[in-house]
């Protein structure tokens, strides 16, 4: 092995494996089942470290890894998963929950009880141009800016995108502590 | 003016200038732009200062920080172990074929 290689893989872990849990999570959200998440993951690995010497030292890496994720899930994956959406696109109720709750829980403690399962699900739900603005905004921390560079996507419809889904991800986890009586 | 606008209602009423010099329905809009630091410097102003006054925008940007910060709490899926085992090998089987 040469001292070039062993270099080249040490900055590939040092600068890109450091985001595999952003990966796991995109992946995951995408595929919408751990085992077709984890191949993704693998193949989008690979894939980055192949390319490595493309990618532009001191740009956003996370950015690129992410791309390229959400590339390899378009061309290989799309095609046997796809599903139809189980939300209906119309008529979905995007005002904030706020309205509906500022009598009664303004400071929106009902969220405290909602279990982790169904937040996941929640997500899971939403369309897939909110769902992935709003993991990687809510969940990862990614700024509009990364995100635009992530799905090459301009920052207007980032934020727009993210708003929406926000607000319908607010709606579902309103509507399901209202059933299990989070709230009255 | 403030006096107004604190002991007011819910409603932004017609008339007078909003606190901030900007109304509910625009600080209602930016308000994630607003949590989420993607704002101007001035925007930024209009907006804390509206907020600082106005009683019916305050609690809503609490409500929408809660949910946000919420949100980042409890939608992280943890890598499972035996990936990044593997991932780590693959690339190390990557390096040795140059
Ligand atoms: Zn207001």
């Amino acid at each position: 092995m040469s001292e070039e290689a062993t270099r080249k893989r040490q900055e590939f872990e040092r600068e890109a494996l450091v985001h595999l849990d952003t990966l796991y999570n995109v992946a995951v959200r995408l595929c919408g089942n751990a085992s077709d998440a984890e191949d993704l993951v693998q193949e989008t690995v690979t894939k980055a470290y192949r390319a490595w010497d493309t990618y532009e030292r001191g740009t956003n890496c996370r950015a690129w890894l992410v791309a390229i994720l959400r590339n390899t899930f378009i061309n290989q994956y799309r095609r046997e998963s796809k599903r139809p959406s189980p939300v209906e696109y119309e008529s979905v109720e995007e005002t904030s929950v706020f309205e509906s709750v500022q009598d009664r829980d303004p400071e929106g403690s009902f969220f405290r009880y909602i279990v982790d399962d169904e937040v996941k699900r929640a997500i899971q739900e939403l369309p897939e141009e909110f769902r992935i603005p709003v993991v990687l905004s809510d969940v990862e921390g990614m700024s509009y800016a990364e995100i635009s560079e992530a799905l090459e996507l301009p920052v207007g419809t980032v934020k727009s995108r993210l708003f929406r889904g926000r607000r319908r991800l607010q709606q579902r986890l309103y509507e399901y502590a209202l059933e299990m009586g989070y709230i009255r | 003016m403030t006096a107004f606008w604190k002991l007011g209602k819910w409603k932004c009423e017609a008339g007078g200038t909003p606190p901030g010099d900007i109304d509910c329905a625009s600080v209602v809009a930016q308000l994630y732009e607003y949590i989420d630091e993607e704002l101007d410097e001035e925007t930024v102003k209009k907006i804390r200062v509206h907020l600082e006054l106005c009683k019916r925008c305050y609690p809503h940007y609490d409500f929408e920080k809660a949910f946000l910060r919420f949100l980042s709490e409890h939608g992280r899926i943890s890598t499972p172990p035996e990936l990044k085992r593997r991932i780590f090998q693959r690339i190390l089987e990557e390096e040795s074929q140059g």
